[in-house]
């Protein structure tokens, strides 16, 4: 990768200065190469992105922050669900070509199987250098990056429950006094809750989940089930996804957030490029704009996480840098997790 | 009771015999249509379900030939369980949803209870509310620790424990058939209202009293509907997955749909799925034949040349209590539901409960704002009015074809247009995509693709519908017309779809609604341009944003309750209502 070289923004008109001030201040470096990267990009003047996190309005906004700072190139971005858009990717690899330029899915075996395949692009984003420290490892040998990163906390609902007694670490939700009115996810339904299965199983060894089994938790089908179950009054605590609960308290629904004492559990979600697509030059210059910091400040408008150090988090969350995170490896999610499941069918029924 | 058998004079049957010439000098307009038909029905069915059937058998991995994916799909016997499961479900739903809807549509069509119009179009509103929503709503109401009927019921009885518990396998059947039943009740009410008067009141006559005339006349003269009816609540049910995964898995239930889900996480065994769903594939064959069985060869033709008079049978003072079990169906399915979900839609934030401050209607104003949530709105009418067009004709000739044994190859015929309902639908969707989606007909992205595959995914529905109406039409009536000079198609267009006008809008409702709502194939087919309701759904409810899809949820209920209204003036004065 060529060097860096800090310039103005060489074209600092109209339709850049309408992406996002503030992020940009902290500095995005177009360095030479990216300026080759889009002119070459432009010549192909669009990009196709298959996109397995947020919601498709979302999406948009990010394809049209994309378009306002390269002008010339559109993105033409499809939400599904990661499953949904692995199987899309997988039929059309049979059939020759890719639809989709980038990917983006939340379950990470999808890219080990992908590398494995030989079916993505090896490509490091400049900006990635940039990314919170503890994810830039997560890169698949240099053949995919982070772009989403999936957090499970404790929530609850503060009108059934103070925040004095509200559960402050995993083992708090152990306590009998939480009979009938814990939710969570499925492991089976989910990944995310399986990959939190696996994390709770390395941290407190499965017991952890035959104590939690006494106490008759709903157990819903995905992380964000926890949200609509709280608000509905049926349940009072639960293990959740802090960026849909923060959503939602924002209205003004009664949810709060415990990260938890020893630490939250986090699943990183990868982008990558898939070898033989349309547009392989614009992909690259996606895979940047997905590592810089106007993406991260539109995650962050948008209560998710900021991939960044310089954007600031959401209202009511806490950066990456300020808790204790744990991550059970790749190898370990794909050793374990199908055993796990198979734990969860007999312990949960 | 009509004795007439289901088949037409051989004189109209174009059964060539002898050399070529005269299979050719035989052909005629009706037969090309019907072979075209044939064509796009093996592109839209065959091709799929093909694929489907050959990768049940072949290795995730290397393509080989094998047996391994059946073992994976049925290698544990929990996975067994949820096959009974859900065999046992769909079969207490289905019957559910006949007591539900039989006396309905009986009411509606044959007697003078008050209220019919009002009923018939929150019938269809039960039917347009997203079985997801429908089921969150019944979360609401009948949740064990916090549901409204639960709570009241503590409240008025000092009672420590609530009256119901949703998550059971009687809230889940319960729930289902509330939003399953309008199937039943479109087919049978529409039967109904072909069947003239004339055989009840000889009944009648003859001493039998109003109770024995309905089991032994009425009832058995619609028979195929009610039957054709249940049959498609009973795929329907096999193959749903939204009320499972909200009201089954909490109750630790296993239904195969939620099963199948599981092959679809990483590693994917799409393969497996395949496997898994082949007995679907054989059940729907048996049912089938058990519909033959039942239906005999006993005749069911209302609809002579004569033409009838239906007069409605007075009940008396129990006009109301059919009009209150009426009410109570459609309180049960569509207002108490929606009672509970105004609580969201009305909502800045719907956890805070009932209270003034919280009233807003900025969840309505921001989802009818935004541009791209109104052209999503677009395209799933748009596209689903297209699918129900191309469904319904479609149907028409398949079920015209077959019911007047037009062709040797009836049975596949019928075959193919049933299979679509019972393949799940994420199956089904993998073969649209694999099928379509790249070359030769290269459709990835266009609305085309999602046209065709909601036409076909509901194909059964109308082909069921279709079915039923003709075996009540005399076929004399086209005779006539043929021996008069007119063209089989002249006899279709002229007489064949005047007479079944109604039953066709209902067809056309039946595929129109079930296409706005549904998820697994769009999510296998859409583009970012082409995006549809049942996404934005899917979007919002993992965003946790409750408020606005309730506030969706009651934007469909008025906009199909406006549509239905135009659909019954389009289709005009029931002609065989004169009163006198």
């Amino acid at each position: 990768m060529a060097i860096s070289r800090r310039t103005v923004l060489l074209s600092a008109g109209a339709g850049l200065a309408l992406a996002s001030g503030a992020a940009r201040a902290q500095g995005t470096d177009e360095s030479g190469s990216k300026k080759q990267l889009y002119a070459a990009a432009k010549k192909e003047g669009q990009v196709t992105w298959y996109s397995g996190i947020l919601d498709q309005p979302l999406c948009e906004k990010i394809a049209h922050a994309f378009t306002a700072m390269y002008p010339g190139i559109s993105v033409s971005v499809t939400k599904t669900t990661s499953d949904v858009a692995f199987q899309r990717v997988l039929q059309d690899m049979r059939g020759g070509a890719p639809e989709a330029d980038v990917f983006t899915t939340t379950d990470a075996s999808q890219m080990t199987y992908l590398i494995g395949k030989k079916l993505l692009v090896k490509y490091t984003a400049e900006n990635a250098q940039g990314l919170v420290k503890s994810l830039q490892a997560f890169n698949g040998g240099g053949y995919y990056q982070v772009s989403w990163v999936g957090q499970v906390v404790l929530l609850y609902n503060h009108r059934r429950v103070h925040a004095a007694d509200a559960p402050k670490d995993w083992p708090d939700l152990t306590d009998a006094k939480w009979k009938n009115q814990i939710t969570f996810g499925s492991p089976n339904y989910s990944g995310l809750v399986g990959v939190w299965t696996v994390g709770m199983t390395q941290k407190y060894g499965w017991s952890y989940f035959d104590k939690l089994a006494k106490l008759n938790p709903l157990i819903g089908r995905s992380i964000d089930d926890a949200v609509t179950v709280l608000n509905s009054g049926e349940r009072s605590v639960a293990a959740g996804n802090p960026s849909s609960a923060l959503r939602s308290a924002a209205k003004g629904n009664p949810l709060s957030v415990n990260y938890p004492t020893s630490s939250t559990l986090i699943d990183p979600s990868p982008s990558a490029i898939l070898k033989g697509s349309h547009s392989p030059n614009a992909a690259k210059l996606f895979m940047e704009f997905l590592a810089g910091p106007e993406y991260s400040q539109i995650l962050a408008d948008g209560f998710e996480q900021p991939l960044r150090p310089e954007v600031k988090p959401p209202a009511g969350a806490k950066s990456l840098a300020e808790i204790k995170t744990f991550a059970p490896s790749l190898a370990d999610i794909e050793k374990l997790l199908p055993g796990d499941k198979q734990k969860w069918r007999s312990t949960f029924g | 009771m009509s004795v007439t058998h289901e088949q037409a004079s051989p004189a109209v049957l174009p059964r060539p015999r002898g050399g070529l010439s005269a299979r050719v000098r035989r052909l005629e307009a009706t037969t090309l249509v019907w072979v075209a038909a044939a064509l796009v029905l093996l592109f839209l069915v065959g091709s799929p379900v093909v694929s489907l059937i050959a990768s049940s058998f072949r290795s995730t991995d290397t393509g080989a030939f094998t047996f391994d994916n059946y073992a994976i799909a049925y290698g544990h016997l929990s996975d067994l369980r949820a096959l009974g499961n859900t065999l046992l479900y769909a079969l207490a739903t289905t019957a559910l949803s006949g007591v539900l809807a039989v006396p309905m549509a009986w009411g509606i069509s044959r007697t003078d209870m008050p209220g019919k119009r009002f009923i018939q179009v929150f019938v269809l509103g039960a039917f347009i509310t997203p079985p997801y929503l429908g089921a969150i709503a019944w979360i609401l109401l009948a949740g064990p620790n916090a549901g409204w009927l639960n709570r009241a019921w503590m409240a008025l009885t000092g009672a420590t424990n609530g009256l119901f518990d949703i998550y059971s396998f009687g809230g889940l059947v319960v729930v289902t058939a509330l939003y399953a039943f309008p199937y039943i009740f479109v087919f049978t009410a529409d039967a109904l209202d072909r069947v003239s008067s004339e055989m009840e009141e000889a009944a009648n006559i003859l001493g039998a009293g109003n109770l024995r005339t309905i089991f032994r006349i009425t009832l058995p003269l619609v028979m195929p509907a009610i039957i054709g009816g249940a049959i498609v609540v009973f795929l329907d049910t096999v193959a749903l997955f939204g009320t499972p995964a909200i009201i089954a898995l909490p109750a630790r239930i296993h239904i195969m749909t939620l099963v199948l889900w599981q092959f679809f996480e990483f590693p994917v065994r799409a393969e497996a799925a395949a496997a898994y769903a082949i007995p679907l594939v054989l059940v729907t064959v048996a049912l089938f034949m058990v519909q033959r069985r039942v239906l005999g060869r006993r005749g069911y033709v209302a609809l002579t040349g004569k033409g009838g008079v239906r007069r409605p049978t007075l009940l008396g003072g129990w006009r109301w209590a059919m009009f209150g079990y009426a009410l109570s169906v459609i309180t049960l399915a569509v207002f108490l539901p929606f009672a509970a979900l105004a609580q969201a839609a009305f909502a800045r934030a719907w956890g805070l409960g009932f209270q003034w401050s919280n009233l807003t209607l900025n969840n309505f104003t921001a989802l009818l704002s935004d541009a791209d949530s109104r052209a999503t709105i677009i395209h799933s009418f748009t596209y689903s009015a297209a699918s129900a067009c191309l469904a319904v004709a479609l149907a028409l000739i398949t079920a015209y074809v077959v019911t007047r044994r037009l062709s040797r190859f009836g049975g596949a015929l019928t075959g193919l247009s049933m299979l679509p309902l019972v393949v799940p639908g994420i199956v089904l969707a993998i073969g649209f995509y694999s099928a379509w989606s790249g070359p030769p007909v290269s459709l990835y992205g266009t609305a085309t693709i999602l046209v065709l595959g909601f036409s076909t995914r509901f194909l059964p529905i109308a082909y069921v519908n279709c079915t039923a109406g003709l075996r009540s039409l005399n076929p004399e009536m086209e005779d006539a017309v043929r021996i008069l000079g007119g063209s089989r198609l002249r006899a279709v267009a002229q007489v064949v779809v005047p007479l079944l006008k109604k039953s066709l809008v209902g067809s056309w409702l039946l595929v129109f609604i079930p296409a706005t709502r549904e998820l697994s194939t769009a999510i296998f087919l859409v583009a970012a341009h082409t995006r549809v309701i049942s996404m934005m759904m899917l979007d919002l409810s993992e965003n946790g944003s409750f408020e606005t899809l309730a506030a969706l949820g009651f934007f469909l209920l008025s906009a199909t309750i406006l549509i239905v209204a135009l659909g019954y003036r389009l289709v005009g004065r029931d002609f065989m209502l004169r009163r006198s």
